[in-house]
């Protein structure tokens, strides 16, 4: 509870900041749906060229997507903002105020800049995720659906104790400006499934920077094409990555010792 | 005059190499998605035989050459631009007798795509070795025929995204502005799929416009893949697009100067 009432009041702090740049909303709303428009005119041309990609069709690579989109709103409402604010804290030394606090520095660092005008693309997310699932025409079970859910709430938290790791890697080397590059490179390959990459790019979309998992995975959860054992698998791979990064992360904060001494 | 340009590039090569680190960090960034395009059509190639035509190794081929038109071609002028009008760092600049614009800027630029190409080069032929290309359609008489269409295609990109950036004099949304000039390139440019396999509606457009000139007419110059009729209709088209992005470009400048005014002035 305590955690919930300190986001919403986060929240409201980031809409209070948000509101005084509305033009600025409306230019980024457009340029969204300009972008969005994009995708699906990509999609379409790469299906009057052919009947599948990686072996799925054009439903389900509306319902992909549509998971991407989650992801990629999580990255620009959550992650981006606060990635700067966090090199920009350790640079000049305002990470002494984030430790100061009587929370979870983790915690206040994740939350402390939220991107408002990303929100709406949540929905968005999901209306594509459902229209994707009935042109499939794939009869999306219960039990289909909570995996679905299931994973990518797993492949969100794959993700985000990447970063945690990632940006905890500049208590070690303070310039490392450059800390998730990496990360918002490869971060588009979530838009196909993991099936169309060469052999040695599949393994570093799955492995190394796992984009793969909060994308193609759960979509092959939606298409039933894993088991329950295997779901449990993911999300016990979710749990084990949080922890490490919180340890990390932990570990990394011994590190810290201010801008100037 | 060529005094100026050397001491220009002098600074500006130096100013570059700080930023070695960063630059391979871009690099790996900017390959990500041409890849992505690379590996969708070169698996539905492999999976259908081919794509109207197009083998596996057709696109594999036309990838890899665009990696380098795309890096000959492309600029940076909003990003090392754009912000010296809006903090007024410009004033220092404007005092000078040499356009900003067109001197120093253009001789970063310059510096940035050289060093670029440079750290590319390993790169790329640790890509060609992963990818195993065929280069039997290139021809020197190919890549000769392209170096004009690539040098056409990076100076109206330039005067293009130079007056884009000089939009900054009048609104701090530019980036914005930019970000819409990036999406019609990556549609009517041929990044996203070789020109030949859009719709006929946006093939007929491209035809008309200067994108084509910035990767799909010098990459198809260079593969052997167009007959002599349309590699003249580029040409002209890229002439004439030249000369009306010089003079588009020279109209906003000025009335963009006009209209500057530092802050604190």
């Amino acid at each position: 509870m305590y955690f919930f009432k300190l986001i919403s009041t986060l929240f409201k702090v980031n809409v209070q900041m948000a509101v005084a740049y509305r033009a600025d909303a409306l230019v980024n709303i457009l340029l969204n749906i300009m972008w969005l428009g994009w995708e699906l005119l990509g999609l379409s041309i790469i299906f009057s060229n052919t009947d599948t990609l990686g072996g799925w069709g054009f439903g389900e690579l509306i319902a992909l997507l549509g998971v991407f989109r989650i992801v990629h709103t999580m990255m620009m409402t959550l992650v981006w903002p606060n990635t700067e604010k966090f090199n920009q804290s350790i640079r000049d030394g305002s990470m002494d105020y984030t430790i100061l606090q009587p929370v979870s520095s983790m915690f206040l660092v994740t939350f402390s800049r939220i991107n408002i005008w990303r929100t709406w693309d949540l929905v968005l997310s999901i209306v594509l995720i459902v229209i994707g699932v009935n042109l499939a025409g794939e009869v999306a079970t219960p039990l289909s659906i909570l995996n679905f859910i299931l994973l990518t709430l797993s492949g969100a938290v794959v993700i985000y104790s990447l970063w945690i790791v990632m940006i905890a890697f500049t208590f070690y080397f303070t310039k490392f400006d450059n800390n998730v590059t990496i990360l918002q490179a490869l971060l588009d390959s979530g838009r196909y499934p993991v099936s169309v990459y060469p052999p040695w790019l599949q393994v570093i979309v799955t492995f190394i920077i796992p984009i793969a998992v909060a994308t193609t995975i759960p979509v092959q959860g939606l298409r039933q094409e894993l088991g329950t054992p295997q779901v449990l698998m993911f999300a016990v791979i979710a749990a084990v990555s949080f922890l490490v990064a919180s340890l990390f992360w932990k570990a990394g904060l011994k590190r810290y010792s201010g801008a100037s001494s | 005059m060529p005094a100026i340009f050397k001491r220009l590039w002098q600074v500006n090569w130096a100013e570059q190499w700080q930023y070695r680190a960063n630059l391979i960090m871009y690099i790996l960034y900017w390959l990500v998605s041409p890849i992505i395009y690379l590996a969708v059509w070169t698996s539905i190639a492999t999976a259908n035989g081919n794509v109207s035509g197009l083998t596996a190794n057709d696109f594999i081929t036309y990838y890899m050459i665009l990696l380098i038109v795309d890096q000959l071609t492309s600029n940076i002028i909003i990003h090392i631009f754009a912000y010296k009008v809006q903090d007024g760092t410009l004033s220092g600049e404007l005092i000078k007798p040499i356009h900003p614009m067109l001197t120093s800027t253009l001789v970063n630029d310059i510096a940035f795509k050289t060093l670029n190409l440079i750290v590319l080069t390993p790169i790329w032929i640790v890509l060609v070795l992963l990818f195993k290309p065929q280069f039997d359609s290139v021809s020197i008489s190919g890549i000769l025929l392209s170096i004009p269409a690539i040098l056409l295609g990076y100076m109206i990109n330039y005067l293009l995204s130079g007056t884009i950036t000089s939009l900054a004099f009048w609104t701090t949304r530019v980036y914005s502005i930019h970000e819409f000039y990036y999406a019609l390139i990556l549609l009517f440019a041929g990044q996203f799929v070789p020109l030949q396999l859009m719709p006929e509606v946006i093939q007929n457009i491209a035809r008309f416009l200067p994108f084509q000139l910035f990767m799909y007419l010098p990459i198809q110059i260079i593969q052997g893949k167009l007959p002599t009729n349309a590699i003249v209709q580029g040409y002209i088209t890229g002439i004439l697009w030249f000369a009306v992005a010089l003079m588009v470009f020279r109209l906003v400048w000025r009335e963009g100067v006009k209209r500057y005014s530092a802050v604190g002035a």
